[in-house]
């Protein structure tokens, strides 16, 4: 069972670099870092189950925190985002090009 | 064990295909209901590996507040301008091609995974409890790492202040 466990850990993450890569909208692109985030902490769970260990717990709680702080930041730039140009697109935030 | 098998292909059905739904799907108030999917399959896997606690955090944190503040962040955009977005990159194939190339990686990787599992399944809980455990190996072993996570935290609240300030 570990190699299947370990399997659906890392589609998750695969997928959620890969939306994080391909998507337009912001919004999205955030949710896929959620996605990331949810893999790797996913991979923590499965190896603190088969190791017996309870410390891949434990670290999974930082990773949650690290998620929220990092949701909330995005979050905050998305808005500014849209206050500043009326929209979430990023191709119009290539505004350190040239 | 076969019935073990059965969840465990639903829950993980439901966690991957949710994830595929929130990389497909055009309009986000959808993709943000895909990513409670796959958080809520996420969760009912961390109660098949016993981290009971960890499953309510995900079904608390992820899908209550994370979802929540993300769908309200959308309540204050124009409906229009964030669902009308085309959906993927001019770069789209070499993002995909990228993430395939990581999923191989990683599936190397965990294929070649060797553990030893003797202990499987064992030290998770203290006198049936799994939220003891983890209060005994949080405030013993990892004091430090939980206050620097509260200063994280922290920090993350005045940088989203910070960002939204109106003169910036």
């Amino acid at each position: 069972m570990l190699a299947a466990y370990m399997f659906v850990s890392v589609l998750l993450f695969a997928i959620g670099a890969t939306g994080a890569m391909i998507r337009r909208n912001f919004l999205i692109v955030l949710m896929s870092l959620e996605l990331m985030i949810n893999g790797a902490g996913m991979a923590l769970i499965v190896m603190s189950y088969f190791t017996g260990n309870i410390s891949g717990q434990v670290m999974f709680l930082f990773v949650a925190a690290v998620a929220a702080s990092e949701t909330a930041v995005g979050l905050a730039i998305a808005a500014m985002m849209y206050k500043n140009k009326k929209s979430v697109d990023i191709n119009d935030y290539t505004t350190l090009k040239k | 064990m076969s019935v073990e098998i059965v969840v465990f292909a639903i829950l993980a059905l439901m966690a991957v295909g949710g994830g595929f739904g929130i990389i497909v799907t055009k309009n986000p108030f959808r993709a943000a209901m895909w990513m409670v999917l796959s958080f809520i399959g996420s969760a009912g896997l961390f109660v098949m590996l016993d981290a009971v606690f960890i499953a309510m955090l995900q079904l608390i944190v992820y899908a209550g507040a994370i979802t929540v503040m993300i769908v309200i962040a959308m309540y204050t955009m124009d409906r229009l301008t964030i669902a009308s977005l085309k959906r993927f990159n001019n770069q789209a194939y070499f993002g995909a091609l990228f993430g395939i190339g990581i999923l191989l990686d990683f599936i190397v990787i965990a294929a070649k995974l060797k553990i030893n599992t003797a202990q499987m399944g064992k030290n998770l809980s203290i006198a049936g409890s799994n939220v003891k455990a983890i209060g005994d190996v949080l405030f013993k072993s990892y004091l430090l790492p939980f206050e620097i996570t509260a200063i994280v935290l922290l920090i993350a609240l005045f940088g989203a202040v910070a960002l939204t300030k109106k003169d910036l």
